[in-house]
Formats: structure tokens, sequence, C-alpha cells
């Protein structure tokens, strides 16, 4: 593919359509079970999903989209066309200056975490796999600019590994699992449990990253005053979002996942870039002062994380002032669009006063290169 | 306070002496109540179960932390810090002697410390009782911990306040214990949260509160996650030396998450000139909070929600935070204003610098200008706190 803009956003997300579902799911088998969008009694719309309401603030998540970024969509009619068509998501690129697009999902969860939820695996599994169908017919058939990335089923485990395997089959070029399965329901084991080992090792068979997203729970985010606006609620949480997967990354860098599947590249999304120098400075120190080199870790926290790991930035400055803690090739830079935090359409001006003074070499280092290395995007002479 | 080190810690915590209740507290009105050193050998209340046994600070007969006696594991002469002494007679004096201690600051070379409670005080409060046990411990705390500012200037010592009596006793013993010397309080950052029932901080209710701490000049302090955890379950498979490493490295996450609240509670703008000092925090994310709050302030319009000031003018004109041990933090320190930062020695928590302070002072400030030095090291305290020189 030949660069126009020289800039790969590694965190978008696609907003579903009301009939992802239930075109593709069985009417007499699953019925009211299927996600789909039901009217309230105050006149918005929500998503259900096997008779529960889908956690998002309106019927889509489009802020950046919307003339009120402080106000998602209410109602279906009022999403904007560049959400949710993808010949509209080009045009919405170009004027943003994106060449391609990596995708996460909405009503699947912005983490995948929606259908995870789900106590019966059969549904499950049939709620990931159209989404799964659906991203690679409708968007990435598009566009080689789009880059899809699969969700996984949960349970059981067998079924992860071979959703990944027929995803990929597909098309699929990441994987996007939510960091804390065991806050998502209960029958779950904790994220470091060999249980979902068929999905770390699928994952390095393949070579797609795996792709822990913020905001898979709301439990390990402090929760907005409810003397707030919404629109100042929802500001907040913007805001604890990011630095809540502070608690997943430290978790996995002490998980021996990393020591257990080395070659496994691991992206944490929605994260900025940030907090990300000082986070492995304190893993380090804590790893000397518990002495953990004689507990069979043969590499630091933060040796572990320049081998496998990424964070994504879109705002932050300072991250990038940093990146010699961080490691160049671990930093990537998105526009996190449509999400309201997105700088669409200023991303151009975003990157251009957060990359200030960083050498040209190093400035694609992190908004192309490091993106096209790990999703295997091949990059023309152009 | 005299300057002869030029090294003032922000977070220290003061061990008070185990009779410090017994000998305040109304035996006739709180009987076994009082907070006191007890002998037990239930081994629900150690750590490491022991044979032997072993004395706990006890709370209305309710046991205060595990672990040891009192927390000072940097005192015990332990390099790896596991140890805690398990009776009060193992503890060091020098940990809550004042006078001793004035030798262990000289060793470590540090001039002046800011007192924060140890044990039995839980995120500075007194929750195992009523109103009236709540109110008589924080009196007794605030009296005890003033003494040592009648011993020696190069205390700073900081108050706590009851919860239960309403705003107006909070009020109360917020001026009583600044009368006694105390420069400051330390608090819950969401009372609410950490127990039901009482009101939002948020809730304009505190307002008297902040109203009269603005008068008197004196700040208000959030220790480490001052009352609060954000946390996901603790994988089983850990070592205990595993999840001793793990459980604090994603710890600033709490931190990182209420301080936004701070900033959009309007609480800084109805006082403007009312400090908040963020102890035990570290510096290298707190880029992350001014970057992230002026991005959504913008992003958002929220200038038309009521919040008026940007975001990192606001945390620059009234926050502080701390930082002991790192280095890259240290590089991005203009990114979250140098008159903001302020050194801590976190005596005798196992994280402390101490004995070894300059030698992590040197390490951490390698290359950084004298005049800045002076500041971070401690002229922002001596301004913060109105300490003469």
């Amino acid at each position: 593919m030949e660069l126009k803009y020289g800039f790969i956003s590694a965190d978008d997300h696609v907003q579903e359509h009301p009939e992802v579902w239930t075109q593709r799911m069985s009417k007499s088998k699953w019925g009211d079970r299927i996600p789909h969008i039901v009217p309230q009694d105050d006149g918005t719309e929500r998503w259900v999903v096997d008779g529960q309401k889908v956690d998002l603030p309106g019927v889509a998540l489009a802020g950046a989209a919307m003339a009120d970024r402080a106000r998602e969509p209410q109602r279906w009619a009022e999403v904007p066309a560049i959400a949710v068509k993808p010949a509209e998501r080009l045009t919405a690129m170009d004027v943003d200056g994106v060449d391609c697009s990596v995708l996460y999902p909405t009503v699947a969860g912005r983490a995948g975490e929606t259908f995870c939820t789900i106590s019966d695996p059969a549904l499950e599994l049939a709620c990931v796999q159209a989404y799964n169908d659906w991203l690679i017919e409708e968007w990435a058939s598009v566009s080689p600019r789009f880059i899809p990335q699969c969700i996984v089923p949960l349970a059981p485990n067998s079924a992860a590994a071979s959703e990944i395997k027929r995803a990929v089959a597909k098309g699929h070029r990441g994987v996007v699992v939510p960091s804390v399965p065991m806050m998502l329901r209960e029958a779950l084991p904790h994220i470091n449990d060999s249980y979902y080992d068929p999905i770390w090792a699928t994952c390095q068979e393949l070579d797609v990253p795996l792709c822990f997203h913020s905001g898979a729970s709301r439990e390990i985010q402090f929760p907005p005053y409810v003397g707030f606006t919404p629109e100042v609620a929802t500001a907040l949480e913007a805001i604890t979002r990011p630095v809540s997967s502070v608690l997943v990354l430290a978790n996995f860098l002490f998980s021996q996942i990393l020591h257990r599947f080395p070659k496994l590249k691991v992206v944490f999304a929605e994260t900025s870039l940030a907090w990300g120098a000082y986070e492995l400075e304190l893993a380090d120190h804590q790893f000397e002062r518990q002495r953990l080199r004689t507990e069979g870790y043969d590499l630091t926290p933060s040796e572990l994380f320049k081998r496998q790991c990424h964070l994504v930035g879109w705002f932050d400055s300072s991250g990038l002032k940093a990146r010699k803690h961080l490691g160049l090739d671990n930093l990537l830079w998105s526009s996190n669009f449509p999400l309201a935090t997105s700088t669409w359409p200023e991303s151009r001006q975003a990157i251009a006063r957060c990359f200030d003074g960083i050498p040209e070499n190093e400035r694609r280092h992190v908004l192309v290169d490091n993106t096209a290395r790990l999703y295997k995007i091949q990059l023309g002479a152009g | 306070m005299k300057i002869e080190y030029g090294l003032i810690s922000c977070d220290s915590h003061a061990q008070l002496h185990k009779d410090t209740w017994t000998s305040r507290l109304s035996k006739a009105r709180f009987g076994d109540k009082i907070p006191e050193i007890r002998e037990t050998t239930n081994k629900a209340h150690m750590i490491r179960a022991s044979d032997k046994p072993v004395e706990r600070w006890f709370v209305h007969n309710t046991v205060v932390g595990e672990r040891g006696t009192v927390n000072c594991p940097t005192a015990m002469g332990d390099p790896l810090r596991k140890t805690f002494p398990q009776r009060w007679e193992e503890v060091p004096k020098f940990v809550y002697d004042p006078a001793e201690r004035l030798k262990a600051l000289d060793r470590d070379g540090v001039d002046g410390e800011v007192l924060f409670p140890n044990d039995p005080v839980q995120s500075a409060t007194f929750f195992q009782g009523d109103a009236e046990f709540e109110l008589a411990c924080v009196q007794a705390y605030n009296d005890g911990l003033a003494e040592w500012r009648e011993l020696s200037d190069r205390y700073v010592p900081l108050a706590i306040v009851p919860y239960l009596s309403g705003i107006e006793a909070s009020v109360k013993e917020a001026e009583r214990a600044v009368k006694k010397g105390h420069r400051g309080l330390v608090m819950l950052a969401e009372p609410s949260r950490t127990r039901p029932g009482l009101t939002h901080f948020n809730d304009p209710w505190w307002d008297p509160l902040w109203a009269t701490c603005q008068d008197m000049e004196v700040p208000i302090h959030w220790h480490s996650g001052a009352g609060l955890r954000v946390s996901i379950p603790r994988w089983t498979g850990f070592t205990p030396n595993q999840g001793q490493a793990m459980g604090p490295a994603g710890g600033f996450s709490t931190q990182a998450q209420f301080i936004p609240n701070l900033i959009f509670s309007g609480v800084l703008d109805r006082f403007p000139r009312l400090k908040w000092v963020c102890a035990e925090t570290g510096i290298g994310w707190v880029n992350y909070v001014l970057e992230a709050c002026d991005h959504e302030w913008e992003r958002r319009h929220l200038w038309t929600q009521g919040i008026v000031t940007r975001p990192s003018e606001l945390f620059k004109r009234q926050i502080y935070v701390d930082f002991w041990y790192e280095r890259a933090g240290v590089e991005l320190r203009h990114l979250v204003g140098i008159d903001n930062i302020m050194w801590e020695s976190d005596f005798p928590h196992s994280t402390s610098t101490f004995p070894e302070s300059r030698e992590f002072v040197e390490r951490t400030l390698k290359g950084v200008p004298e005049n800045e030095r002076k500041q971070l090291l401690y002229g922002n305290a001596m301004r913060l706190y109105g300490l003469a020189a």
C-alpha cells in the first residue's frame, strides 16, 4: 500500500449498524436474545443483548462526529454516516490525514467485552461470529485501508482458539480480548490462569497481535459524581479509562504470560503513552525490591515490555518526551475516531503539537512503521 | 525551620507512643475500646503465623495491621525490608520518640519532616466505633502529635479530622489542631466511598471546612490512595513476593483517577487559595492527568459546563505532588510544574529512601540545575507550609 498521509491510526472504532446480528443470526433459534436496538420509554434507543442493555452512553459512540462532542447519539437516526458507513469513513480519514485504520468494536464492547458476559456459550459464539463475519464482509472488503480485528468467545477456552483461527483465515489481523474476564463473568478464571493459554498460543502461532483495549470493566474506574452534568461525567470517564489500564499492564508484566509466550505481541490500546515510563520504572523497582529474579523471571518488567508490548497515544506529548524509557518500537499512535476524545478532524495539528521537536525518522516509527510491522501492512515504495 | 542539609521530607510517618490513647481517653467512658497494644496468639492477627504471642494494635477491640506491631520496616535493619516488629519493645525508639528521631534525621541528612499518621490510624480515620469514640481518638492523636512540634520546629505535623459528628465538629477540630501547631489536614479522597453514608467530596456540604482551611492557610493532604483503592482481583497463583511486587506497581491508577475529580469538582475555583497535597504519588504519571484533563476540557468545551479554568492551570495554582526515587519523572518535571513538586522520604515505610536519602537524591536529580534542586528538595515545602528559614 502506498501511504498518502504518513499516519496509520492504531485504534479506531467501527459502529455496528442495527442489522449486523439480526441479519446473521437465526431468529427462530435465538429470538429476542439477538443483539438489537430497543426504543426506551424516554424516547431514546439502546442496544439490548440477551435481555441486557449494553453499557453505552447512547445508541452509538460517535461524539467526534456530532455537532456537540459532549453528546452521544441517543437515537439511531442521529448517528452520523461517517461513523457507520465504510465508504463515508474513508472520506473522514482523508479529511483527517489517516492512511489506515485499525478497527475496534463499539456495541461488541470497546474492549470486546459485551458478549463475554453472556452465560450461554452457544449464544456467545453466535454473536462473536456474526461480528467477525460482518467486519470482513462490510468493512475489510471495501478497502485495504481498514485493518480488521476479531473478537473472541471466552467459554469454553477451546472455542476462543478455533474462532481466532477461523477469523484470521477470513482476513482478521488482530485479536481483541477483554483484559479482565474475571470481572465480567463469575465463571471465568483470572486472566493469568492457564485457561487462556490456547488464546495466547494461537495469537503467537498465527503471529497476530493480542489487543487489550481500555474500558473492559467499569469496576476499575472511579465513578463520576452523581451531581456532575452528563457532559462532565463522560469527560471524567474518558480520563479515568486510559489509566485504569495501569492495573492491567502492571498485572500482565508480572503474570509470566510473556515469559511463556515470548513471541506474543500485545497492544494496550487507548492507554495514552503518558504514564508508561513511570509504570515501567515502578514495576522494575518493585521487581528488584522483591528479588523476583530468584523466582523464575529471567527478564525485568521493562525488558519484557520492550520485547513484546505496545501502548497507544493520541493527545499526549509527555510520553513521547520519555520515549527512550519506553522504547521507540513500542509506541503507536491513533486518532481514536469517532469517540468524543478523538483528535479528528485535527489529528494533523495534534501530531504536529505532540511530536514537536522529534526527528522525522522517529516520528515515522510511531506514526507508521510500528503499526505496519505489527499488522503486516505492506508499504509500497511511494 | 533551619535549613542545614537542604532536604525536607514532605511525606514521613509519625508513630505515636503506645500510651497516646490510654493516657488521654476516659477509661470510664470508653473502657476496653481505647486504642492500645495487646498481646495476641490468634493466627488471624498475623500475616506470618507464629507460635509465639505477638503484640498488635486494637482499636475498639478490632485488630489493626496484621503485619506487625508498627509499620516501620525501614528502621529494622533488614535490607529487604520484610521485617516488621512483632512486639512494641522491638520498635526502635527513633521511630516513636521525637527526640531520638531528630538524631535519625541528622543521620539521613534531612532537615525536617511533614508528618502523616502511622499505626493504628488507618487512612487518617477512626471509624471503628461511634461518633463520640471517633472524636476522642482524633483529638488524642492530634494532641499527641502536637507535642512533637512543641519539641522541635523540624516537625511539621498534620492533623486528622472527625467525620461522624457533622461538619461543624470537623471545622472545630481543624481550628483547634492548627492552634496547637498543626500545619495541615490529612483526609479521605472520597469519604462516601470509604464509608457509605458520608457526604461525597464534591458536595458543597464540605465548604465550611474548605473555607476555614483557606483562611488559616493550611493545605489539605491526601496520602497515597487516601482511603480508596481501584484494583483488579489479585491472581491466587502469585507467590507472596510476586503479589507484593505487582500490587504497588499499579497503585498510582487510583490517584490518577481521583485527582481529575478534584480538578473538575469546582472546589478549586470556589476556594482558589486553598492548596491540596497528594502525597506518595510519584510524578512521572501526573503529566497524564494534566494532558488528559486539558484534552477533554478542550474537546468537549467543558467551560460551558461550569469548569471555567483550564485544568492544568488549576493544578499549577493549587495542587502539589511528591517524588522520591524516580528518574523519568524528574526529566518531565517541567510538564508537571517545578513549583508543584516536593521531595519525600516516606520514613519509616518499606519504600523509604532512609538511611540513604542523600544518595537517592543525587542519583535522581543528576543534571538538575541548583535552583531547581532547591525548590524541589525544600523550597516549595517552606513556601507551602510557611516555614521561616
